[in-house]
């Protein structure tokens, strides 16, 4: 890598700075509502994170990541649900959701083991830590049998896409199907507060804001860390020619379904997060928009950068918040991102963290550093 | 069971209706245009506006929406498509840009809204299109109750897929085309204008969504949004079918509507889409292609 000091002091420093931001921006920012949904931004960049190992560094374009989310959020939801005031009034002695109640056969047990079919799925979540660990495992395993048949059978490309997007699809009409035990199009609602160790996190307080910008942080470090092994590169190098790695003795789909997974886990803890900011679960987060969504926020930031892809996601949604303050600017606002959208892909494919580059070039005097930056990232079109 | 199989009929002749016009802008031209769903939502709107202000039925509705759909498909090809030739990803990404700015238009009423003027037929309510009463009054032949509408829909989808067919093997342009699928520098060197071709095949491929909004208007609301919804339904049957193979659309548009008629009546509505879309999943994964495609060198 013939990268100049300049430049690589110039990323590092990036990566100090959104940190000291993302950390410090309690002291700044006194006013909890738009700490909290700061919060729910910051979990939006993480899913930036996600989207920028999978697609930027392997070459895998998911629009599905809305599933590993949405599975992550559901997976805590439900242990927070049991948490809620409201299903500890069910009259039973341990808790009951309330929405099991109006969907129950007259007559059944008011208990979590039979008062609907498919209920005493909920019986280990009544342990919150069950439902902390499932929202990373469940996802995880999900990626890692899906990925395996993908990537082993040796699919690739746009097909790659289009499993994952109709998968996500699927996935949403069964949680919707499954009214009983998911309560259905309405999603998890009145969610309990996280509790650890006896201290409740109330979305509103700068605690919960902490847990999720450590997370970010730690996120982003621990995934530019991964890049930058030998495992990373030698993913890149499957993402730019596939069958040169294959020849030189890789394992191409080892590799992919690593990373395939480990992007598949950010997602889902990200899920987790934004259900302890948010206080509800529901299957619009598998809705096919928000997957698309999420892609697109990391084409805007740059999709071979992690931290341009995060940055990218919290700056579209902090505007986003910012400009539905009025009712008539929301709807133009809408118009201006999508053509914002458009001329990101026509003209700036490696979206800000490409500008960025070429500027810190500019300023530097190391434009060769700009140029194999730019010969990396010009991931392979299928 | 001839009830079934007319449910699954015609869900099938709205899935191809959509799929036609995706079939060859996808699989002719390697564009993944996620504003195919908003075309047709235009031909939705042209068949309320023009009902509302021209006092045309339906039957002129379907080659006026043809035209405008068209002409916003050849405007979009040749602002945003054509510099994004070859990065299919990309053409996904902006046509999502795309279809969000063209919801935003008829949202805003084109922005007139910002001054307070109100156009009837636009705007972010609903809207309904008249359709003529002989289409509505269900009637029996031979003992067998049949759906006007729904026949209509079948034959209109019928006479598309013909037409495009005739279009595609059977003229000059069509062979023009197939050869830029097969090749795109090669058909070059063999003296066809590609730019010319692929505007002129993309604007086909538009208006034929637009076709399809005119006929979804007569059984589904008008609204900004409704044709988000289809897109994704007409891209995976094209991806089953094969991508460039016109037979393959047919039969995978089939092969799911009947799946979803069939299982709606074993289960419900929402689990019937579930199973397609597993079936759709297993066949990409079986044969990442799709059932018909034909072998590139």
């Amino acid at each position: 890598m013939s990268q100049s000091k300049l430049f690589k002091y110039g990323d590092w420093g990036i990566y100090v700075l959104f940190i000291v931001i993302v950390l410090g921006l309690p002291l700044v920012m006194t006013d909890v509502f738009w700490l909290n949904r700061i919060a729910k931004y910051l979990v939006y960049g993480m899913l930036g994170i996600a989207i920028a190992l999978s697609w930027g560094y392997a070459g895998i374009l998911n629009l599905g990541q809305g599933l590993f989310f949405g599975l992550g959020a559901y997976m805590v939801a439900m242990s927070l649900k049991l948490q809620s005031y409201t299903s500890l009034q069910q009259g039973s002695e341990n808790p009951v959701p309330d929405f099991m109640l109006w969907n129950a056969e007259p007559g059944a047990p008011t208990e979590l083991c039979c008062i609907t079919s498919g209920s005493w799925l909920w019986l280990p979540f009544q342990a919150q830590g069950f439902g902390m660990a499932m929202a990373i495992i469940l996802p995880v395993i999900v990626a890692l049998i899906l990925s395996s048949a993908i990537f082993r059978l040796r699919v690739s490309g746009v097909y790659v896409a289009i499993i994952t997007l109709a998968l996500v699809l699927l996935v949403r009409l069964l949680i919707i199907d499954a009214q009983p035990v998911t309560n259905g199009f309405n999603g998890l609602t009145d969610l309990g507060w996280l509790t650890i160790g006896g201290v409740e996190f109330d979305p509103y307080l700068v605690s919960t804001y902490y847990i999720v910008a450590v997370s970010i942080c730690v996120v982003l470090l621990a995934t530019r860390w991964l890049v930058s092994t030998r495992a990373g590169l030698i993913l890149q190098s499957t993402r730019d020619d596939p069958n040169r790695s294959r020849y030189l003795g890789y394992d191409v789909a080892a590799y992919q379904v690593f990373f395939f997974t480990v992007s598949a886990g950010i997602a889902g803890f990200a899920g987790m997060l934004y259900v302890i900011a948010a206080e509800f679960a529901s299957p619009s987060f598998l809705d096919i928009s928000f997957s698309i969504s999420m892609v697109v926020w990391a084409a805007v930031g740059g999709r071979s950068s992690l931290i341009g892809a995060a940055i990218g996601a919290i700056l579209i949604n902090t505007i986003e918040a910012t400009a539905s303050e009025t009712e008539m600017f929301q709807e133009a606002w809408k118009l201006i991102i999508g053509v914002i959208f458009v001329l990101v892909v026509l003209y700036m494919p490696r979206g800000l963290a490409g500008l960025a580059e070429d500027l810190a070039g500019l300023f530097g005097k190391s434009r060769d550093s700009g140029r194999t930056r730019r010969a990396q990232s010009s991931a392979p079109a299928e | 069971m001839s009830e079934i199989l007319f449910i699954g009929l015609s869900l099938s002749s709205i899935l191809l209706l959509i799929a036609l016009g995706l079939s060859i802008t996808y699989g002719a031209m390697g564009v993944i245009n996620m504003a195919h769903g908003e075309l047709v939502m235009i031909g939705a709107y042209t068949a309320v506006i023009s009902g509302i202000y021209l006092n045309i039925n339906l039957f002129l509705a379907l080659p006026l929406a043809f035209l405008v759909s068209a002409a916003v498909g050849l405007a979009l090809e040749k602002l945003v498509i054509r510099r994004l030739y070859g990065r299919i990803i990309d053409t996904l990404l902006a046509t999502w840009g795309v279809a969000i700015v063209l919801q935003q238009l008829i949202r805003l009423e084109f922005g007139l809204s910002f001054f307070g003027i109100h156009i009837e037929g636009l705007g972010p309510g609903l809207q309904n299109m008249n359709v003529p009463s002989f289409l509505t009054q269900p009637f029996e032949i031979g003992g067998i109750p049949i759906q006007p509408y729904r026949s209509f829909i079948i034959l209109v989808t019928v006479l598309l897929t013909l037409l495009t067919w005739f279009l595609m093997y059977r003229t000059s342009m069509g062979t023009q085309v197939r050869a830029i699928m097969r090749n795109p520098q090669i058909a070059a060197a063999c003296g066809i204008d590609v730019k010319r071709v692929s505007a002129f095949t993309f604007a086909y491929g538009s208006g034929l969504a637009g076709i399809a909004g005119v006929l979804l208007a007569g059984f589904k609301t008008v609204m900004p949004d409704m044709g988000a919804s289809t897109v994704v339904d007409g891209f995976l049957v094209v991806v089953v079918g094969g991508v460039g193979s016109l037979l393959g659309t047919v039969l995978a548009s089939a092969l799911l509507g009947q799946i979803n008629g069939i299982f709606a009546i074993l289960t419900n509505d929402i689990l019937a889409r579930a199973v397609v879309f597993g079936v759709v999943i297993a066949i990409i994964l079986w044969r990442p292609r799709g059932l018909f495609a034909f072998k590139s060198r």
